[in-house]
Parts: C-alpha cells; sequence; structure tokens
C-alpha cells in the first residue's frame, strides 16, 4: 500500500497560507493607494478612529464600501463560474455565458425605462434615477434567466452540452432585447447603463456591500452541503446515479446557488466578465491534482483579483478610472490563453 | 432473490430496446448476458440498476421495487459499472475510488476506518493499490478500467452489475477481472451480471447465461444447455462448433472465421 496520506490527496502546505496572504496584501494596497493620495500615516489614524474627517470619509465612505463590495462580488463571481463549469462539465461556462448577465443587464435597462422614463419625461433628470434599486432589479433577470434555462435544460434531460447552448442562445436574446432598449431610447441615462453594463465598483456604497452580504453567506455556507455532490456532477450522469447521487436534484441546487450568487453579484456591480471564466481556471492550475483545494482557491483568487484589478482600473486611469471589468477583460484574455495551452 | 425482473420493457424514443426481459438470480450467482451489439445488454443492465425507466415490468432488489428506492439506497445495494465510464482526467484512482464510499457516507459524515478499509481492499483487489495516487489519464486502458472496477467495489454492494468489463484489457487482465468476478461470488457471496462479449468466458465463467438478440430473451440457462441448443450460431449469424476441453467443464466455441458455408473438398 503506497502512502496513505497523499492517496487522500494531501494539499500542499504552502498554496493556500500565500493565496490568503495575497487578499490581505492586496486588501491593504486598495486601501492604501487611491486617486486621493491620502497619507499612509493618515489611512492609519483613520483606521483607528482618528484622524481628519476627510481621510476619514474617503476610507470609510469611499474606499472601504467599494473594497468589501468588490471582494464579495469577486468571490461570488469566481464561486459560480466554478459551480457552472462543474455542473456542466464545460471549461467555458460562466455567469457571462450562461445568460445570467444577459438577464441582469435585460431587466435593469427595463427598470430604468419604466420607472423612470415613463414616472419622468424629462430624460435628463439624471439626479433622480433611482440607483438603489438596481442591484435588485438585475438580481431578478439574472434568476428569470437561470431559470429559463432550468426549465429548457429539464425539457432537454440536462445533458451538459445542451444546457450551455441554452445559456448561450437565451444570454443572446436578453442581450439583444437590452440593447434594442438602449437603442431605441436614448437619454442621458445610457451612460449609467454603459457604466453598469462594463462592470463596475466605482460609487459602490454599504449598501450594495450589505445586498451582496447575505448571498455571500449563504452561498458559502451552502460549500459543505454540496461539496461532495459537486465532486460526483463532475461524472456522466450514469456514473453519479451508480453512486448514490440523486443526480436531478443536486444538479438543480447546484444550479440555483450558482445563479444566486451570480445574479446578486451581476446586480450589485454589473457583468464583470471574465472573473466566473478565469478565476477556476487559475485555481485548478494551483490546485493540480489536489482538488480538495480548487474550491478554497476559486473563493480566495475571486477576492484577490477583483480587488487588485479595481485598483489598477482606479490607479491607471487617473481622474476618468477603468471599470473593474473593461480590466479584467484586458487581464483575462492573456491568462486564459496561457492556461489553454495546458489544455490538449 | 437478490436480483429479479419481470416483463421489463425500455423504449429509446420510439425504437424498443428491450422487451420482456425476465431474470432471477440467486445470492452469489454469476450471470453472463450474452447478444449481438445492440440486442439490449447494456439496456437490461441499466434497466435493473433503476438507472432508465422501463415501460412495462419491474425490477426488484430484495423483493423490493427498484423504482422506489432512492439512488443511495440502490447504490448501498447494487454497485453498477457502466461501459467505458468517463471521469475528469485529472482525479487520481484513490479520488475516483473513494467516490465508491459516497452512498455509505452521505453528504456529511467523514470516512472512518471501515470506509479506509473499503477503499484499500478495493484497491488491492484490482492490483492498484500502487498506482493509488496516479491521475486517471496516467493509466493505460487496461489500468483505468481496473480502477473503475475497484470504484464499484468499494461501494460493497452484495450485487454487482458490469458492462463489458474486460473490454480494452488485455488477456491477462481479463483473466484477472474473470476471477476476482469468481472469487466476490464464492468467497463473499456477491451476486453478478455481467455484459460480456467473448462466448468462452461467458460459457467458463459464469453459473447461468442470458442471451439476448434484438431486445428479446432468446434463452436462459446453464452453460452447458447453451452449448446443446445452436442458438450461437444461430443469433451471431456464424459458423463453428462446441469443443469439449475437459469432460467436467462446459464445451468451447470454435467459430469458423469466414460466415461463408465450407467448400464441398
Amino acid at each position: 500500500m503506497s502512502t496513505k496520506a497523499s492517496a487522500i490527496g494531501q494539499p500542499s502546505p504552502w498554496v493556500l497560507p500565500a493565496a490568503v496572504t495575497l487578499v490581505l496584501i492586496s486588501f491593504l494596497a486598495a486601501v492604501f493607494l487611491g486617486i486621493v493620495d491620502v497619507p499612509a500615516r493618515d489611512v492609519l489614524s483613520a483606521l483607528t478612529g482618528s484622524g481628519s474627517p476627510e481621510a476619514r470619509s474617503i476610507i470609510f465612505d469611499i474606499r472601504l464600501p467599494r473594497i468589501v463590495t468588490g471582494i464579495l462580488a469577486g468571490v461570488q463571481f469566481a464561486l459560480a463560474g466554478l459551480l457552472l463549469q462543474t455542473i456542466t462539465r464545460n471549461p467555458l461556462a460562466d455567469p457571462s455565458l450562461m445568460g445570467v448577465s444577459q438577464g441582469a443587464t435585460l431587466t435593469v435597462t427595463m427598470f430604468l425605462l419604466f420607472t423612470v422614463y415613463l414616472a419622468n419625461p424629462n430624460s435628463h433628470s439624471v439626479n433622480e434615477l433611482p440607483i438603489a434599486w438596481l442591484p435588485p432589479a438585475g438580481m431578478v433577470g439574472g434568476m428569470f434567466a437561470g431559470g429559463i434555462i432550468y426549465l429548457l435544460a429539464l425539457r432537454l434531460d440536462l445533458s451538459p452540452l445542451r444546457i450551455t447552448l441554452c445559456g448561450i442562445a437565451v444570454g443572446a436574446v436578453m442581450h439583444a432585447l437590452a440593447i434594442g432598449l438602449i437603442a431605441g431610447w436614448g437619454s442621458a441615462r445610457i451612460e449609467i447603463i454603459l457604466e453598469w453594463m462594463s462592470g463596475s465598483l466605482y460609487a459602490r456604497t454599504w449598501d450594495h456591500a450589505l445586498f451582496l452580504l447575505p448571498f455571500t453567506v449563504v452561498g458559502l455556507a451552502m460549500l459543505p452541503l454540496i461539496y461532495r455532490p459537486l465532486i460526483l456532477l463532475r461524472f456522466d450522469a450514469t456514473v453519479a446515479r451508480s453512486f448514490g447521487l440523486s443526480y436531478r436534484r443536486q444538479f438543480s441546487l447546484v444550479l440555483l446557488v450558482s445563479c444566486a450568487l451570480a445574479a446578486s453579484a451581476v446586480g450589485a456591480v454589473g457583468p464583470i466578465v471574465f472573473v466566473g471564466l478565469i478565476v477556476p481556471h487559475l485555481a485548478r492550475f494551483l490546485a493540480g491534482r489536489h482538488f480538495p483545494l480548487v474550491l478554497p482557491l476559486t473563493i480566495v483568487l475571486g477576492a484577490v483579483i477583483v480587488t487588485l484589478g479595481d485598483l489598477i482600473g482606479r490607479l491607471a486611469g487617473g481622474a476618468e478610472e477603468v471599470p473593474i471589468g473593461v480590466v479584467t477583460a484586458l487581464m483575462g484574455v492573456p491568462v486564459l490563453l496561457a492556461l489553454l495551452r495546458k489544455i490538449p | 432473490m437478490p436480483l429479479s425482473c419481470s416483463q421489463l420493457s425500455v423504449n429509446y424514443g420510439r425504437r424498443r430496446a428491450l422487451h420482456g426481459f425476465s431474470l432471477a438470480m440467486e445470492k452469489g450467482e454469476i450471470r453472463a448476458l450474452i447478444g449481438p451489439n445492440g440486442s439490449g445488454k447494456s439496456t437490461a443492465l441499466q434497466a435493473l440498476a433503476g438507472l432508465v425507466k422501463a415501460s412495462e415490468g419491474r425490477a426488484d432488489i430484495g423483493g423490493v421495487a427498484v423504482a422506489s428506492m432512492s439512488r443511495k439506497v440502490i447504490a448501498k445495494k447494487l454497485s453498477f459499472l457502466p461501459q467505458q465510464p468517463a471521469a475528469p482526467d485529472e482525479m487520481t484512482v484513490a479520488q475516483l475510488v473513494r467516490q465508491g464510499r459516497f452512498p455509505h457516507v452521505g453528504l456529511f459524515r467523514s470516512y472512518d476506518r471501515r470506509d479506509e478499509e473499503a477503499i484499500e481492499w478495493a484497491l488491492e483487489s484490482t492490483g492498484l493499490a500502487g498506482l493509488a495516487d496516479r491521475t486517471l489519464q496516467e493509466l493505460s486502458g487496461g489500468e483505468r478500467q481496473r480502477a473503475w472496477i475497484s470504484a464499484a467495489l468499494a461501494q460493497e454492494a452484495a450485487i454487482l452489475l458490469l458492462d463489458e468489463p474486460t473490454s480494452f484489457l488485455d488477456i491477462g487482465y481479463q483473466v484477472e477481472v474473470l476471477d476476482l468476478v469468481h472469487r466476490l461470488s464464492r468467497e463473499r457471496g456477491v451476486t453478478i451480471i455481467m455484459a460480456i462479449h467473448d462466448i468462452n468466458q461467458a460459457i467458463s465463467a459464469s453459473d447461468r447465461i442470458s442471451l439476448l438478440e434484438k431486445g428479446e430473451l432468446r434463452f436462459d440457462g446453464e452453460p452447458k444447455a447453451l452449448a446443446e441448443s445452436g442458438l450461437i450460431e444461430k443469433t451471431f449469424r456464424v459458423k463453428g462448433r462446441f469443443v469439449e476441453v475437459a469432460p467436467d467443464k462446459p464445451p468451447h466455441f470454435d467459430v469458423e472465421l469466414t460466415k461463408l458455408p465450407p467448400s464441398n473438398s
């Protein structure tokens, strides 16, 4: 009998601590660095409760809520991507591919159109836009798209390739509808839609973080429950069922969890593309054959990538910051290409 | 009776894959399921395992209808090894075999000594203890096949369904698998039914044989009786004859490597 410990898949001891350290470093960097140059000493005193009101306001009202929202959204996107890739057994699955993002875009567009335009024909009064309602509005659309995919997949008997194709089709239709609405609409509000669609952490408040928090907490709390089914869902349905898995029930549960995670995150920060796609690949690459590591690494890297991506976007653009969605898309492509070289 | 079915029919769309299939297995019996390609062997096994829905008839495990049991309950009593199963390439042999314990540990219970022993036994029975840490990608076709058999064994079910367990194995491992099947049946009382292509292996390794053709049962009985029935030549559309190899053993089928009738020389 070979070494029993390694047969179970003991993780390399340094990977996870290193990743957690990276979270702390990126978090601190994001707190200390920004467009407004707050000296490190002022940041520290603001964090300890003293310091100038100006510094405190920058740290507590602008940077921290933004960073926390980003971390929560990053964890949710990455986790949603991993779950979708697992149950569809498709390495390209991702909330943007599966129609969740497009569904959210459509409802956000419709929401802005109906609540504002119909109630208030003066299309230039940006001030009155109910921005606080955008996250739940987007969430509804994302879940709606997920529901359509679920129903279609059920009818087609949950074949993984078909559910992916359904997702793409549903997403394309919803995206086209949203673009059609925007094109036929034309007003100052387009800016808000465009900003939201590019995936942005700009002007995110504690309200956004509080909106996301329950989803993140419940999503993470579900993980022990779906951990073993997730391993079995990577097999053919026949194999998974012979191993004793209620395939349909577990598949549906995981799909529901991933849609809720993705839809709420899209609602709060817009579709930050590529996080859901890239992070699970990166986690798998780092974990190698120690797949118990994939899940924690996905969570940690999701937080890191969004925090760092947003920091880069904040610093790179100067006063006109680059939205995080654009940064992750630009950073994601080379990473994706590099990882693809590993796939035969 | 550990495993039985009566008048089982399965349709795939409009195609009838299995029609009125019946079977009754004794405890510890080895049953070979033979028949041409597309004769319904895999469908019969999947219907017995409750993996496809029967349009008529029923399958029973220990007298209880399979259709009424949860996957978990079925998996504790019956393990099924499909033909050419697929697994994630980066999964190791040990990780695959551990999945066989899922019906026992469920969602939360941690693996105890009992589970680890079952896994160890499954790996050793298939000669894979030394390869436990390899990924499935790194294995040869035969080793991968044995890894799957090992995962099925780790389930420790009293009934074992194997869909062509010897395909892709060289003759050495084919004999090893058949030997393992024999030991499981005689030493542990495991009831085994396997779909198999090699008629001589079916004849010499099984207690009884079921012969399927176009989804229908053509024969159910002992190997010797099958040899005397003349059904092999008819069902498989080949010429051949049964040759006695030893007085106390069933004869072997010697096939002619042409379908044409022999010339009158």
